[in-house]
């Protein structure tokens, strides 16, 4: 017969013993990334790092699969399209929030319209289409467009245009939902601990539970990368997302780490001031063209793991072209090109954008390789916020950005390349009427084999016209210890962790 | 008693002080061309979504406007409202104060700790080995940029020898100073070596003086008249030193947060200076004034407590 002291030290070992076993079953994966969320309002932002979390957290209506090329169910189980292409007609599944309270069309339809109306939404262009969104019963929702839209589907599954419980939101208000939300996707978020780590715990509302193995997940803000990669060759972090391309080879040599190359969209391009005479010449910007040595930009810069890029619809992206004109790098073509043009003492503003390490390697070798064609390119360092607005009020001759796509389907990165709407053409100011009238009808292409056609003339139109320089392609670069088996970010940026899991 | 009355007027100086800094700041921070509505909206930002974002956090206003309306909030103990980060000002800032004042605190302790014995060591054994070693020690640690000694500290005690963690901060008061090992000893490394050096000098200077050799000839142990006299007449500039220097530590948060991974002031500075987060750029900035100030006082105050003579 146990005394009372020795039972509570019995009951204390039990204890014990329950909770350390509790703690080596737990498996929660830590990320380091570089930049913290900013919010968990998803109208309220555009940045890559908020959508991470937001796919993790949250669920919209439809969603994409795992290669990122297709759209499947996601809070809607199926959906119709009325014959003139403007209702749409959903069913959702039986899912619930992380509160346990049920997901309803009312829901849904609240969401698409917050995104629509409210003075908050960064998105709200993009939704304008939508005329109503009503919930007819609790799992049908039926949406009517003021025109048919062929990607309309696709903008449904956009992390930023997710469900987000009605009665929730407007209990606690935009203030404190934005800091501790309510979703319905596969992780809940924890804590949120600001600059420093987000922490998130499996739903156990969601509904395809069965599916997730992990426990929980700690997102690290980590802003240094070469704190980042010392922190997983140490062993102290399970993941890291954007290992520098310095480091690849490096890592892929270390025993413990797998580093995943991932199919991204990302495009890198260089702009092109087409209202700066004589950049408004088509042949000043083909010698453009041929004067860069896209190839050598990729061995120096990315250290190979970039692919040229010969259209700006990304390899592997929906209806990308690759049979598109590509033009080599041949210095005497560019310069006779020049000389056709009547064109000789070019000089050229080159808006860079600071501390980007690539960026400034490019500046260097696009300076280098324009002055062997007797162009020179006077280099202007300024902060990544600043070098946008110069972009935006036409204050430079060239620029390297980038670009990733955020939806399937093709239309909005060529309505914001090609379209001629409120961005000027990616601030490029090039404008082909025939071009134009093009993007709009490509729009409302049903026909998915006619929708290709166009696309593909698309990309032939704004490569003959040289709109900008397409440079390359580049996939995505996380790394991740042996211990963590299917880690993998999709083309659109969304991290799988619903499939990872660890072993011991 | 009197020796303490600067203490009253102090804080009235103070007021000139936050004045000037909040009105350089403010300035400043608008000097440097870029918008935060730019930086939220990012490719998305178009005229009306632009205008909008200015009218919601008062950037359409004239810049005097929008000054005095940042004075009536600062009276009202508000610093206004994040861009960015959509949130209280105020509130970021106290979330982000224990880290850095964690990471300032030890960086302090642990640079005296290193500094004072190494002095003492230093300057009773002028011109012999001792002297010698440690004095070439420190010229080192003072040509070593902080930045790159941290990252040689990781390899060597995170890396190679899995001592101490890369980065981070951790929840409990022993897993913080766990983390903050490797920072705080990387930016002690540098302010040691000025400390060292000076106290070397303070020390030697006062062991020249005429009252060590005549207390000497009474027969005073020399053990007893450097702890009891020479010691406290060297301190008192190291501590004014040592003030100056943790303004130096404040900057060096910046650098050195980021590097470890530290979720502190410093790296919400950095953050808010990009993106061109008005709102906290200057509640920073204010505050990194304020402690300045309270920390130049506090050195006041402890150099009138331990020399009597001195007064303010």
């Amino acid at each position: 017969m146990p005394t009372p002291f020795k039972r509570h030290l019995l009951n204390c070992c039990c204890l014990g013993l329950l909770l350390a076993s509790s703690l080596v079953s737990a498996a929660t994966l830590t990320i380091g990334r570089s930049a913290d969320s900013t919010t968990f309002d998803p109208i309220n932002t555009t940045q890559n790092a908020d959508n991470w979390i937001f796919s993790n957290i949250f669920d919209p209506l439809i969603a994409l699969d795992r290669s990122g090329t297709e759209l499947v169910p996601g809070l809607a189980e199926s959906w119709t399209i009325s014959e003139d292409g403007k209702t749409y007609t959903l069913t959702m599944r039986d899912a619930k929030f992380s509160d346990g309270t049920p997901v309803t069309a009312e829901d849904a339809a609240f969401s698409l319209m917050r995104i629509r109306n409210d003075d908050k939404s960064l998105w709200a262009d993009s939704y304008k289409i939508i005329e109503s969104a009503d919930a007819e019963d609790d799992h049908t929702l039926v949406i009517t467009l003021s025109a048919p839209s062929v990607p309309f589907l696709s903008q449904l599954a956009l992390p930023n245009a997710s469900v987000i419980p009605k009665d929730y939101f407007q209990e606690v208000g935009e203030e404190a939902f934005s800091q501790a939300p309510v979703g319905s996707g596969a992780f809940m978020l924890e804590e949120w601990n600001r600059g420093e780590s987000v922490i998130l715990r499996k739903n156990p509302h969601y509904w395809d539970r069965d599916r997730i193995e992990l426990d929980g997940v700690n997102w690290l803000t980590l802003p240094d990368s070469n704190t980042r990669m010392l922190k997983i060759q140490a062993g102290e972090i399970d993941a890291a997302i954007n290992v520098p391309f310095s480091r690849i080879s490096s890592l892929e040599a270390d025993p413990n780490l797998t580093v995943h190359l991932d199919a991204s969209t990302r495009e890198d391009h260089l702009l092109i001031n087409h209202s700066h005479p004589p950049l408004d010449d088509v042949k000043v910007r083909q010698a453009l063209d041929y004067a860069i040595d896209k190839q050598s930009i990729i061995d120096t810069v990315t250290f190979g793991y970039g692919t040229v890029a010969n259209a700006y619809i990304p390899m592997g992206a929906l209806y990308h072209n690759a049979d598109n004109l590509s033009r080599g790098y041949d210095p005497e073509k560019a310069k006779a090109l020049l000389e056709e043009a009547g064109v000789d003492n070019l000089t050229l503003d080159y808006v860079v954008n600071a501390g980007d390490e690539v960026d400034e390697q490019i500046a260097v070798l696009l300076q280098q390789q324009l002055s062997a064609v007797g162009i020179r390119a006077n280099l202007t360092k300024v902060d990544p916020s600043q070098s946008w607005g110069m972009l935006v009020d036409g204050d430079y001759d060239i620029s390297v950005m980038y670009w990733t796509n955020d939806i399937l389907d093709p239309d909005q990165k060529t309505t914001f390349v090609l379209g001629n709407d409120a961005n000027m053409n990616y601030m490029t100011r090039y404008d082909n009427p025939e071009v134009t009238q093009l993007v709009a009808d490509a729009r409302l292409a049903t026909d998915p084999d006619v929708r290709e056609e166009m696309y593909t003339r698309l990309q032939e139109m704004a490569k003959q016209d040289v709109n900008w320089i397409d440079l390359y392609y580049s996939p995505y670069r996380n790394v991740s210890t042996k211990a963590v088996s299917n880690f993998y970010q999709n083309p659109m940026g969304r991290f799988f962790l619903e499939d990872v899991s660890l072993s011991e | 008693m009197h020796r303490y009355r600067f203490l009253l007027l102090r804080p009235l100086q103070l007021i000139p002080v936050l004045f000037g800094i909040s009105a350089i700041s403010f300035v400043l921070v608008r000097a440097i061309p870029g918008d935060p509505a730019r930086v939220l909206l990012g490719t998305r930002s178009t005229p009306e979504a632009l205008a909008r974002i200015h009218a919601e956090y008062g950037l359409d206003q004239p810049l005097p406007m929008q000054y005095l309306l940042f004075l009536k909030h600062l009276f009202d103990g508000e610093l206004g409202r994040s861009i960015i980060y959509k949130t209280d000002t105020l509130t970021l800032l106290l979330e982000r104060l224990e880290p850095t004042a964690m990471f300032i605190l030890g960086s302090v302790l642990l640079s005296v700790l290193l500094a004072l014995p190494l002095a003492t060591w230093a300057a009773r054994s002028r011109g012999g080995v001792a002297d010698h070693v440690i004095r070439l020690l420190t010229t080192a640690g003072l040509g070593l940029p902080p930045f790159w000694l941290g990252i040689m500290l990781i390899i060597l005690l995170s890396i190679t020898w899995r001592l101490f963690p890369v980065s981070g901060y951790g929840d409990s008061l022993g897993e913080k100073l766990y983390h903050l090992f490797i920072p705080c000893l990387t930016a002690a490394l540098s302010l040691s070596a000025v400390l060292t050096r000076s106290l070397r000098s303070a020390l030697i200077r006062e062991m020249r003086a005429d009252y060590f050799v005549a207390a000497l000839a009474r027969g005073q142990s020399e053990r007893y008249i450097f702890w009891r006299h020479v010691m406290p007449n060297a301190i008192v500039p190291i501590i004014n030193l040592l003030a100056v220097n943790v303004s130096w530590l404040i900057g060096g948060s910046v650098v050195i947060e980021s590097v470890f991974g530290i979720p502190g002031l410093g790296q919400l500075l950095i953050k808010a200076i990009f993106s061109r987060d008005y709102m906290v750029v200057q509640g920073v900035v204010l505050f990194f004034a304020l402690s300045t100030v309270l920390v130049n006082l506090l050195a006041d105050i402890l150099t009138v407590f331990i020399d009597p003579r001195i007064k303010l």
